[in-house]
């Protein structure tokens, strides 16, 4: 009997796309036929209030996750991390086919993280997989049980710290290979109820150097900083719906609207993802030219009845070689003076 | 009224009901009163096919400008932003398509409707304004879609 138990997370796709549906009922139907995996399916990551049944569960599972999401899975991965599901990032060896057009500049020299990193990390691993990788189960259910055998040979390697589980047997009679029930709160009904949709920054704090100009170019109070002075998300739902400009203005592309079209905001792992599906965007009306962050942030002050500031507050002056240093109030307001174009 | 013209996109027919104006941006437009109703031109639809996701960054009430990004749709063949077509302001989005986009396939120039604006509709092209449009554009577009699908 396998004494650990992975716990697989499979996140929904939102809306109602039948082929996503079909993939994860068939990676669900799959999953569950496997001895040691625990399955619970929960709806779309990203949405999930702090209310919601699914987040409550995530919080509950306490061993070693595999999380199969509709997301880039750094950005399920920090997603986690800033609800506190914690655990380290636990490398996939599923890799998505090549791309035909591979023109990777960056390739090659994966440079070492120079963020500040998580804190408070438990000793488990948290792998998230992206579902938009395979068209069929197959990939994913070999993945996860690659990776339930992996996590198992790591916990037995490992010194025995305690002996809880055997107590929790004693008097019980001997199971057979069932799976345990399932805790009776998280009934799947809960579980699944659909959720708001939600839109708000996540922060990879892999790449995060803590160096703020989020929290000054951001005019909404989405960032602050916490009681170690790190910076982080502190007010997701004052973020406005469908703005990314924030994470144009990061310097180190450390945040990520993980619904964002553009791969590179939604959290890719670097290189260009190329589209499956036409992009119509031109065609419908949209411009050529990447949306400048503060004509995206400018239009959310207006929204708000607020005067817009162009590139007056927060913009960080990043010319090449140029020492940063921090703009002090006479900077802001000749600054000021030269965006009224007088 | 002017009667209704169709634009053959290769072997489809994509209707455009006379009595509707268009946007640019493939949208069409009924007026009642002040109200402005928008929805996707057939011609739009036949590019994107089934709707699977639509989503709007905007709520029932806001203002936009001409083009301002407001939402995003995905289907079974394509995926953009959507743009207003009008500045001024959007008074109600259609909410049953948030749960179910699929009149936008089954019902193009009725229940299929996107949302109402109030605002300045002058600058909207007739049928066969949009009609020679389509005519216009219907090389480059084709290239557009080849283009994006060779690079896959």
């Amino acid at each position: 009997m396998a004494r650990h138990r992975l716990t697989v997370v499979l996140s929904q796709a939102q809306g109602k796309n039948p082929a996503k549906r079909a993939l994860e009922e068939s990676i669900a139907a799959a999953l569950i036929m496997e001895p040691g995996l625990d399955v619970s399916i929960i709806p779309y990551l990203y949405d999930l209030g702090p209310d919601h049944t699914g987040r409550l569960f995530l919080e509950s599972v306490k061993g070693d996750m595999v999380v199969l999401s509709w997301l880039f899975p750094r950005a399920a991965y920090w997603l986690l991390d800033r609800i506190g599901v914690k655990g380290h990032f636990g490398e996939s060896q599923l890799k998505p086919p090549a791309d035909v057009d591979e023109e990777d500049e960056e390739a090659g020299e994966p440079e070492p993280p120079k963020g500040i990193g998580a804190v408070g990390v438990p000793d488990r691993q948290i792998c998230c997989l992206d579902l938009r990788d395979f068209k069929s189960h197959e990939p994913y259910v070999e993945e996860v049980t690659r990776i339930a055998q992996e996590c198992r040979e790591r916990r037995e390697a490992m010194p025995k710290t305690n002996g809880t589980a055997a107590l929790v047997q004693l008097g019980v009679v001997l199971r057979a290979e069932e799976p345990p029930a399932p805790e009776p709160r998280f009934a799947p009904e809960q579980l699944l109820k659909a959720p708001e949709r939600r839109w708000y920054p996540v922060i990879d704090y892999s790449r995060c150097t803590n160096c703020m100009e989020c929290i000054d170019f951001c005019l909404f109070g989405v960032y602050g900083v916490d009681q170690l002075d790190r910076l982080f998300v502190e007010n997701q739902d004052s973020c406005k719906k469908g703005c990314p400009a924030c994470s144009r203005v990061c310097p180190e592309q450390a945040i990520m609207f993980p619904d964002h079209k553009t791969p590179a905001i939604a959290g890719a792992p670097g290189g260009a993802v190329s589209g499956l599906k036409i992009d119509l965007t031109r065609l419908f009306g949209g411009g050529d030219a990447i949306a400048i962050a503060a004509a995206e942030r400018d239009r959310e002050l207006v929204a708000d009845g607020r005067q817009a500031v162009g590139l007056t507050v927060g913009i960080p002056k990043r010319q090449a070689d140029k020492v940063q240093q921090p703009k002090d109030d006479l900077d802001k307001l000749t600054d000021a003076l030269d965006a009224l174009d007088i | 009224m002017p009667d209704d013209l169709t634009f053959l996109m290769g072997k489809f027919p994509a209707v455009l009901p006379g009595g509707l104006r268009y946007a640019r941006n493939h949208m069409w437009c009924r007026t009642e009163e002040d109200r402005h109703r928008f929805g996707f031109t057939s011609y739009a639809v036949r590019l994107m096919q089934d709707v699977y996701f639509l989503d709007w960054s905007l709520g029932d009430g806001d203002e936009v400008h001409l083009l301002q990004e407001i939402g995003h749709i995905e289907t079974s063949k394509a995926e953009s932003d959507l743009f207003a077509p009008l500045a001024g302001t959007i008074v109600l989005f259609n909410r049953e398509l948030l749960k179910d986009p699929t009149p936008i396939n089954l019902d193009v120039y009725g229940s299929g409707w996107l949302f109402e604006m109030a605002g300045d509709a002058a600058g909207l092209m007739t049928v066969t304004d949009y009609h020679q449009f389509l005519a216009e554009n219907w090389e480059k577009t084709q290239r557009m879609i080849k283009g994006k699908i060779n690079e896959d």
